[in-house]
């Protein structure tokens, strides 16, 4: 009578029979908190995930977002320590238009009163317009908030452990940018890419404190960024670039020569590059990566100023 | 005026429903593929008629068009009045890449809305994520013939074999609906249009993203201007995005937007060049008995549509459709449940994302009836006037066509009477988004995941 095919039952609850929806949460203060850790777990999972639906719209995102931070005000409100894993004050937005438009200022004070105010100048760089744009404007951006998000993007990479090569690129990258590096050379670095590197940073970033390991971030994410960042500079300078101020920031095997991608291909290709074309150096570099990340979190810490 | 607002609330136990559960709509015609493999291409993202009811246009996830006719000869016919076949078919959107920011741009169709009819040709916006499109589609009856310098099948003639001189006529040929692109209005969203709306100057139309609404001429594609932003100057301040939004159906300067936290603002844009003060504010207090996790998630608006009078304005929710006085911003003047009895199941249906599902709702043509989609391919229709509300199916397995539908009721007990269905045993899988009406006859057109749905009404 309702058609044919697989009628697909809506999904119960897996917990426990207390999650048996009832309408009543303040019935049972259990069920109550039990609803919300559920609740919470969700939020947390579906802002790491890639919805079932290929569009992952702002609008949802921002939902979500708003509903861990009703939960996480409502945890905080009760006295109970929230743990640091949850986003304070900032939302988790990962907006993917990226730092630039911040730094550029929002297009609204361009307004007039009386005059419309063409979309062109919304945003100061074309480029965000234009997928295809070739013209990028050059910006610094302030290094405060290359800190904090440097900061906090760090802290995550400790949840990131078997991702180490990203790692160095964080530190290679970053590093330059940090300490202006005379060797640092602007021109090698497009804005976009810069923008790229804080725009995922951003991403990463989901508290303004500088607490660690922010809630942890899906690979795919940091690979991205990672790509774009190959495809815009030159792969010779970040494989074989030995400044001064990348050094303490490198791993003592000198890896920060070699840069892995997610991708293990990738990985196998970089490690021919940076080591004559042996591709066993990777295993051992990432060894010595992980052994290296507290060194790293800790120097970060103490240039930060944490 | 204030002695005619009432608020009404329909909830399961008083459903009055039509009779003896059957209803004066008939399934007129279903079209697509009726086998359960349903290639995601296929899926049907936007409905919409026309204004003169002739022509539905439906778009899919796979960047088509395709637009039915209602039948020309059995037009006059009432019981034959809801028949429509395909008259033009197109590619308007294509997937593109947007290599700066590594992404894929969807060419969904998201909403497609017709222009009001001045010439023998008809003309369409359709958008997708990123950009908007003018479509003429035009009819082609006649071909000139007797050229002098080519052959009828196109090849050239030699000059010198020329002796005679003649002029082309237009002879009659095949009916050819052709489609082009008149217009393409890019570059200027950087995040995913929503809404587009014409306006009804006939010369203007905004488009809507989750953060701005602009403005365009439909002229001019270099051009666009904004007229709403929300976007904080840090974005990890944003916790509001724009929905949904639409212009007034008879005041050129008016248009609404209704957004994630379930306000609406009505503009105008004689106030100011850039409209992010609002001239009202439509809201409801939020009822704290109902207050759950999820309050902020279903109160998002997921369309906003403006009653033919100008008048009213109808908001749809994830649980209710509320009608509202545009003079009145403080409560809906009616609100009507769609389907209550999933209040108890948000947790799940925030689980498997179905509580982020947008669902669209229309008016009937002189505004006494709403209509909106539910799940288990149900949509819900409310009398306004006779204060009654039924729920109907689409499935094409259900009757033949001419046959009245039964209405369904979803109960939450065990008992199951004929035409009853308990809620865990609905199909979320099956739903329905996408609804029009057309603009004079009570003919319905919906979409369930691929099937193009048309209802009629019979007359008592």
């Amino acid at each position: 009578m309702l058609g044919k095919g697989l009628k697909r039952k809506l999904e119960q609850e897996d917990e426990n029979d207390v999650m048996k929806m009832s309408s009543h949460q303040e019935a049972s203060p259990t069920c109550y908190w039990l609803q919300r850790q559920t609740v919470l777990n969700l939020s947390l999972l579906k802002l790491h995930s890639r919805p079932v639906h290929s569009d992952p719209g702002l609008a949802r995102r921002v939902l979500i977002t708003n509903t861990l931070r009703h939960i996480q005000d409502e945890l905080r409100g009760e006295g109970i320590p929230v743990p640091q894993s949850f986003p304070c004050g900032g939302t988790p937005l990962g907006v993917v238009d990226g730092y630039r438009e911040r730094s550029a200022g929002c297009g609204v004070e361009s307004h007039s009163e009386g005059s419309l105010t063409p979309v062109s100048r919304l945003e100061e760089d074309k480029h965000l317009l234009l997928c295809l744009s070739p013209s990028v404007t050059r910006q610094q951006p302030p290094s405060s908030i290359i800190k904090d998000s440097f900061t906090s993007a760090l802290a995550e990479i400790e949840d990131l452990c078997p991702t180490v090569g990203i790692t160095t690129l964080f530190s290679t990258e970053t590093g330059r940018s940090l300490t202006s590096d005379p060797n640092f050379d602007e021109s090698r670095y497009t804005d976009s890419d810069l923008s790229e590197m804080n725009s995922s940073l951003d991403s990463v970033s989901l508290v303004s404190d500088p607490a660690p390991s922010a809630f942890g971030h899906t690979p795919s994410l940091l690979a991205d960024f990672s790509l774009d960042d190959f495809l815009f500079t030159e792969l010779d300078s970040l494989l074989f670039d030995s400044t001064p101020c990348s050094s303490p920031l490198s791993t003592s095997s000198g890896a920060s020569k070699v840069v892995s991608m997610v991708t293990d291909d990738f990985v196998k290709t970089l490690a021919g590059y940076g080591n004559g074309g042996t591709s066993q150096s990777t295993l051992q570099s990432n060894q010595t990566f992980k052994l290296d990340l507290n060194e790293l979190d800790h120097i970060m810490e103490v240039l930060v100023g944490s | 005026m204030w002695s005619s607002c009432w608020t009404y609330s329909l909830n399961l136990s008083s459903v009055p429903g039509d009779g003896d559960g059957q209803s004066r709509w008939c399934l007129s015609q279903v079209k697509g593929a009726v086998d359960d493999d349903v290639a995601e291409a296929d899926i049907i993202s936007a409905v919409e008629f026309n204004h003169s009811g002739e022509l539905l246009a439906t778009g899919d996830r796979g960047g088509r068009i395709v637009i039915f006719q209602q039948e020309q000869e059995s037009k006059n016919l009432p019981q034959c009045r809801a028949e429509y076949n395909v008259y033009s078919t197109f590619q308007s959107h294509e997937p593109e890449f947007d290599y700066l920011k590594s992404l894929e741009i969807e060419e969904k169709i998201n909403k497609i809305r017709w222009l009001p009819q001045k010439n023998a040709a008809h003309f369409l916006l359709s958008t997708n994520d990123k950009t908007i499109k003018l479509w003429k589609i035009s009819e082609r009856d006649k071909r000139p013939e007797g050229y002098n310098l080519k052959e009828e099948d196109g090849r050239y003639r030699h000059p010198s074999s020329l002796t005679t001189l003649r002029v082309p006529v237009f002879q009659p040929m095949d009916l050819m609906v052709e489609a082009s692109p008149r217009r393409v209005y890019a570059n200027a969203h950087t995040y995913h249009i929503n809404s587009i709306s014409v306006n009804s100057d006939n010369e203007t139309y905004l488009s809507a993203d989750d953060l701005r609404i602009n403005l365009w001429h439909l002229d001019f594609t270099d051009r666009s201007f904004n007229i709403v932003d929300i976007k904080p100057a840090n974005m990890e301040e944003l916790t509001e995005v724009i929905t949904a939004s639409e212009f007034h159906p008879l005041q050129c300067n008016t248009f609404v937007y209704g957004s994630s936290k379930g306000s609406v603002r009505l503009c105008d844009m004689r106030a100011s060049a850039l409209c992010d003060q609002h001239s009202k504010l439509f809201e409801e207090p939020e009822d704290p008995s109902t207050r759950s996790f999820f309050s902020e998630i279903i109160s998002s608006i997921s369309d906003v549509k403006f009653s033919h009078s100008g008048r009213y304005m109808m908001t749809r929710d994830y649980l209710t459709l509320k009608i509202w006085d545009l003079h009145m911003e403080s409560r809906p003047v009616e609100t009507y449940q769609v389907h209550g009895y999933l209040r108890s199941k948000l947790c799940s249906l925030y689980e498997n994302d179905c509580i982020f599902d947008k669902f669209e709702c229309c008016w009937r043509g002189d505004d006494s009836e709403v209509m909106t989609g539910s799940y288990n391919n149900f949509f819900r229709m409310f009398n306004r006037d006779a204060q009654r509300d039924s729920t109907l199916e689409a499935s094409w397995e259900n009757g033949s066509p001419g046959c009245p539908l039964k209405t369904w009721r979803v109960c939450t007990g065990s008992r199951r009477k004929r035409n009853e269905i308990g809620v865990d045993c609905l199909d979320f899988s099956r739903k329905i988004l996408y609804t029009s009406w057309h603009p004079q006859d009570n003919i319905v057109a919906l979409a369930t995941v691929n099937n193009l749905y048309i209802f009629q009404e019979k007359p008592n």
